[in-house]
């Protein structure tokens, strides 16, 4: 396309935005002289100019058009609201060649004799209005032509023959200007030419001779029928005066909208280098960078804003439409509406415009189609008969906010909730728990709007909208109150392309998400109020009255086993999106930062917790968590997790039991852990405060002195700062060991594979797939008391009957060492057996002992059974049994009664056994 | 060198204009509308004016009259363009103080004939 040509469609492109704003006042008063008379200008420049360019069907309708305006504008006419009706179509159709110009770059063939033949008639004063559609498309179409016949002297003679004058300007131009393009140039206009000629041949009345009817007629075709009540004439002022404050010059450059996403594109790697250095620099408190780059950063803010600014296009021109929709639809279902648009002027960023005009029509269309009532209604409801519309944008706190009402009937409460239920969305016992607004909210989902609906519930297809606005990262609300209309709330950022984000950390890494959905941070710790709880293992947080479902991003990205333990220093981010509200679980806030959202990258496209990608300060690129992606996974991984379990069957029970393992390291590299339910408080001591006494080290710890021990003996002690020690108690006495760092906790099978006699370990374990040492607690509490057994003894009743036999029936290895040096300490023999089967084998040897200790959850004969087979009759029927169980309940515990335990112990509780171990040997002895 | 100054709204016809004055060796200047064109004859009163008859702000005809009240203002030959054919116009024009007129659309020849008519080639 030469530039002639794009500037001439440039401009009318411009002039016609203008008239579009106006249109509102052009409806309300059709016989405004000051917008007649801008109309009349926009077709005069059209004729003028595409008389220069060789545009003949354009010149065609715009001269009429603008004979016609004239007529109106100088008073001669009344503008009637049919006549106002055909003087926009004629805008529309300007409009519409105007379109196929720019895409093609010929006009395109077709023809306009029918709305010319009207335009005509009403030029020719014929005064007409009631426009009555004639069923005979022939007879119309012979009108149409007649008229156009009839007219066709006056037209003046310039543009009918040729475009010599055009031709050669065209020529001229191209070649001084572009001479690459002088042939496509010409290519362009000869076919141009061609085209119009050969359409001028077959189809075009106008000012071409008498026409065949063409097919193309009676799909447009309507004759208009003189009325006989003709319009009074009035004058109206002149067209000069009402030009005087409608200026369409205005000082500006036309700029090629790649080379401002360009400029934007590099307006973003600046911030990224601002950042970045912002980034190096803040670690050095008295750089001499830091003045400068704290200019830097303020210019960067504003050029920021300066591109943004040139972006941005006054919100009206998404609006321009509007006025046009309101009136045919208020011609049509004879409804009386009022159009009202405020801060048409407010800028928003020229992308999100693009993707929000057609929402916006959509909502203003059903508030006229659906919202508003006709006016008998409306006078029976006590309400004015001219509905109104209000459009209102405005800006605050860095978003835009379109508010789109109507004073109509509101929504039917009623209905609604039917059209949910019907529609599955919710249940009937569900809404009832709803407030109105939440119900309303329900609209923006899919399916609601359903044909059944949509006549009076105006349920109306919002999801198609909402969905819309959310993909350019809007929200909007809905509120409504019957009789009184309904209000929709679009919030939308200023741009897509930079936005305010806080960074997080989890286990390692960083992510971005957006402020705009960050209600408030809470840090939750795990003693204060604000404690992560679980309520059928899916984490909640109880923030005030509302129990706010969370989802941890460590277990959601399954970020592995980087997590520091330290779990009570959890920070939540409680995050909107749309109407869901949920906590995110993270390690910890870093900042908050200007992140250039990147796009994110097509092989990561189908994961929706992600809408992006940005460069940090530092250069890292991280992901931006998309709130509306995350929301589903709120409270529902632990429900995804126990649906798991359920589906797999439980191989065996005790094979499967999980216990709690703290993960630490200690004198290397490799991973130690010990249970979780031996160790009795992490601490972390100042080692400043450590002494030396007896050669071992002791701290002041809860008003005693504790020893302590590294797990390395050989380790070098640090002489200040902090050292994270496990506390392991047993009765009154603690001992710290030294750990280097304390990792995580897990829940895991153990499985203690048995290794090498190492002093102070059990075994080594699979945990979460890494070997791993498990630590006898034990060895450490004897190395520190070596009194430690003899102490026991002297306060165990065992010591006063000699040594007593125990039978330990479990299946795991890990209890089995762990109980039988604490079980031998205490002065008992102990035999154990990995299995009940075992056991009774045991028992037909005819073997004794004073007490029988057994697992509840074992392969094969589990506890209870075995429990049973003991008290049914043989040796051992007498024989006071202890059940060790890990998960304690009451009904297990009644169920373990019932069959012949005589105690209950929770697993790990060392004493308890030790006390439930003398005391039934106690009481048994006691019956004999 | 003589100059022209163009009045009129659309960018389009006024590079068309431009094109073919320049041929004709004119300096030329433009203006959007009869405010700024008076402005412009302020500032550098031209040799030649081709005026629009219909412009905002100021209309063609209310350029013309203000241009003839400014001191030198007689001075320029005003050309009016217009598409509005009808004698009327001509005649309102010839007496406010216009020198010729011009139906658009135009070419070169129809430029050169009516400026050679009011003496400026």
């Amino acid at each position: 396309m030469d530039d002639l040509l794009s500037e001439f469609l440039d401009e009318t492109a411009k002039n016609l935005a203008v008239l579009d704003v106006e249109r509102v006042k052009f409806e309300q008063d059709p016989n405004d002289p000051e917008i007649l008379g801008n109309i009349f200008r926009l077709m005069h420049t059209i004729k003028g100019t595409s008389g220069f360019l060789g545009l003949a069907r354009l010149e065609g309708v715009a001269l009429v058009g603008e004979d016609v305006i004239r007529k109106f504008r100088d008073g001669a006419l009344q503008v009637t609201p049919d006549a106002a009706t055909l003087i926009l179509r004629c805008i529309d159709t300007v409009r519409e060649l105007l379109g196929k110009l720019e895409e093609s770059g010929s006009e395109p063939r077709g023809d306009d004799s029918a709305m010319i033949a009207e335009l005509r008639t009403v030029a020719d004063g014929k005064m007409p209005s009631r426009r009555t559609r004639v069923e005979a498309a022939g007879e119309s179409a012979v009108a149409a032509a007649r008229e156009a016949q009839s007219s066709a002297h006056v037209e003046p003679a310039a543009s009918v023959d040729g475009f010599p004058v055009a031709r050669e300007l065209l020529d001229e131009l191209a070649a001084a200007w572009d001479p690459d393009l002088t042939t496509t140039s010409e290519g362009e206009i000869a076919a141009s030419i061609t085209a119009e000629r050969a359409s001028e041949g077959d189809t075009r009345a106008g000012p071409q001779p008498a026409p065949e009817p063409s097919p193309l007629v009676p799909v447009t075709g309507t004759a208009l029928v003189e009325r006989p009540e003709s319009a009074p004439v009035e004058s109206n002022g002149t067209a000069d005066k009402a030009a005087k404050d409608a200026s369409l010059a205005t000082q500006s450059n036309r700029l090629d909208i790649a080379l401002l996403e360009n400029l934007m594109t590099l307006i973003g790697e600046l911030v990224l280098t601002r950042n970045q250095l912002l980034h190096m620099v803040r670690d050095h408190d008295d750089s001499e960078f830091t003045v400068p780059l704290q200019r830097l950063s303020h210019i960067t803010t504003k050029f920021h804003e300066g591109v943004m600014k040139a972006r941005t296009q006054p919100i009206g021109n998404a609006w321009v439409k509007l006025p046009r929709i309101v009136h045919d639809l208020a011609v049509e279902m004879g409804k009386k509406i009022e159009l009202v648009m405020l801060g048409a002027d407010t800028e928003i960023d020229r992308q999100i415009l693009e993707r929000i005009t057609d929402p916006l029509t959509h909502i203003v269309r059903n508030s006229a189609d659906h919202g508003l009532e006709a006016p008998e209604y409306r006078t029976i409801a006590g309400k004015p008969e001219t509905g109104t519309i209000t459009l209102n944008a405005y800006h605050q706190d860095g978003h835009i906010i379109i508010d789109i009402g109507d004073d109509g009937r509101g929504l039917d409460m009623d209905r609604v909730r039917e059209g949910i239920v019907a529609n599955g969305l919710a249940t009937d016992a569900e809404l009832d728990a709803m407030g109105d607004q939440q119900v309303q909210q329900l609209i923006f989902k899919a399916g609601i709007s359903t044909a059944e609906n949509v006549t009076s519930v105006s349920g109306r297809g919002m999801d198609g909208v909402h969905a819309n606005i959310e993909k350019i990262g809007g929200v909007m609300e809905l509120k409504s109150v019957a009789g009184r209309g309904s209000t929709y709330t679009i919030k939308i950022p200023l741009t897509p392309a930079i936005v305010p984000a806080l960074i997080l950390e989890c286990s390692g890494e960083r992510f971005a998400i957006p402020q705009i959905s960050v209600l408030k941070l809470v840090r939750a710790s795990g003693n204060a109020e604000n404690a992560i709880q679980r309520i059928n293992d899916s984490p909640i947080l109880r923030l005030r009255d509302l129990l706010l479902p969370l989802v941890s991003l460590h277990d959601l990205l399954k970020l592995g086993d980087n997590r520091k333990s330290e779990r009570d220093e959890d920070i939540i981010v409680v995050t909107q999106a749309g109407n869901d509200t949920f906590g995110i679980i993270v390690d910890r806030v870093l900042d908050t930062e200007e992140i250039v959202v990147k796009p994110i990258p097509p092989i990561l496209r189908h994961l929706s917790i992600y809408s992006g990608n940005t460069i940090l300060g530092d250069g890292n690129v991280i992901m931006i968590l998309d709130p509306k992606g995350v929301a589903p996974h709120a409270g529902k991984v632990a429900v995804g997790g126990a649906e798991a379990t359920e589906t797999a069957p439980r191989v065996s029970a005790a094979g499967e039991e999980k216990t709690s393992l703290l993960i630490f390291r200690a004198g290397g590299n490799e991973l130690k852990a010990v249970p979780l339910g031996l160790v009795a408080r992490l601490e972390e001591i100042d080692m400043a405060n450590v002494e030396r006494a007896h050669g071992n080290l002791v701290v002041q710890y809860r008003g005693r002195l504790m020893p302590l021990v590294h797990f390395d003996p050989a380790h070098a002690w640090k002489t200040e700062g902090r050292q994270p020690i496990l506390v392991f108690t047993d009765r009154v006495r603690s001992m710290g060991l030294a750990v280097d760092e304390i990792v995580d906790t897990v829940e895991n099978v153990l499985d203690v594979e048995l290794s090498e006699d190492r002093p102070g370990l059990i075994g080594s374990a699979f945990i979460d797939r890494k070997a791993t040492d498990v630590i006898d607690a034990g060895y450490y509490l004897t190395q520190v008391f070596p009194d430690w057994s003899a102490a026991e003894n002297g306060q165990t009743p065992s010591a006063a009957g000699g040594a007593r036999s125990v039978l330990l029936v479990d299946d795991s290895a890990f209890f089995r060492n762990l109980l039988v040096p604490l079980l031998s300490d205490n002065g008992y023999s102990v035999t154990t057996v990995e299995s009940a089967d075992n056991a009774l084998r045991l028992r037909e040897t005819g073997a004794r002992f004073d007490i029988i200790v057994s697992d509840l959850d074992m392969p094969g004969m589990d506890g209870f059974a075995f429990a049973e087979a003991v008290r049914n009759d043989g040796l051992w029927r007498d024989t006071p049994m202890v059940a060790l169980s890990s998960h304690p309940t009451e009904p297990e515990l009644a169920r373990g009664f019932a069959v012949g335990f005589d105690d209950y112990v929770a697993k790990f509780d060392r004493e308890g056994l030790v006390r439930s171990l003398a005391l039934s040997i106690t009481s048994a002895k006691n019956f004999e | 060198m003589k100059s022209c100054l163009i009045v009129d709204e659309s960018k389009v016809i006024r590079l068309v204009t431009r094109k073919i004055l320049e041929d004709l060796e004119f300096e030329t200047e433009e203006a959007t509308d009869g405010q700024s064109a008076v402005e412009a004859c302020r500032r550098k009163m031209p040799s030649a004016i081709l005026v629009e008859w219909n412009l905002p702000v100021l209309s063609g005809i209310e350029f013309l009259r203000a241009l003839r009240a400014l001191p030198g203002g007689e001075a320029p030959r005003v050309l009016f363009c217009t598409l509005e054919n009808d004698l009327q116009h001509i005649q309102e024009a010839i007496k406010a103080g216009a020198d010729e007129y011009v139906m658009k659309p135009f070419d070169s020849e129809i430029i050169r004939a009516k400026f050679a008519l009011v003496g400026l080639l």
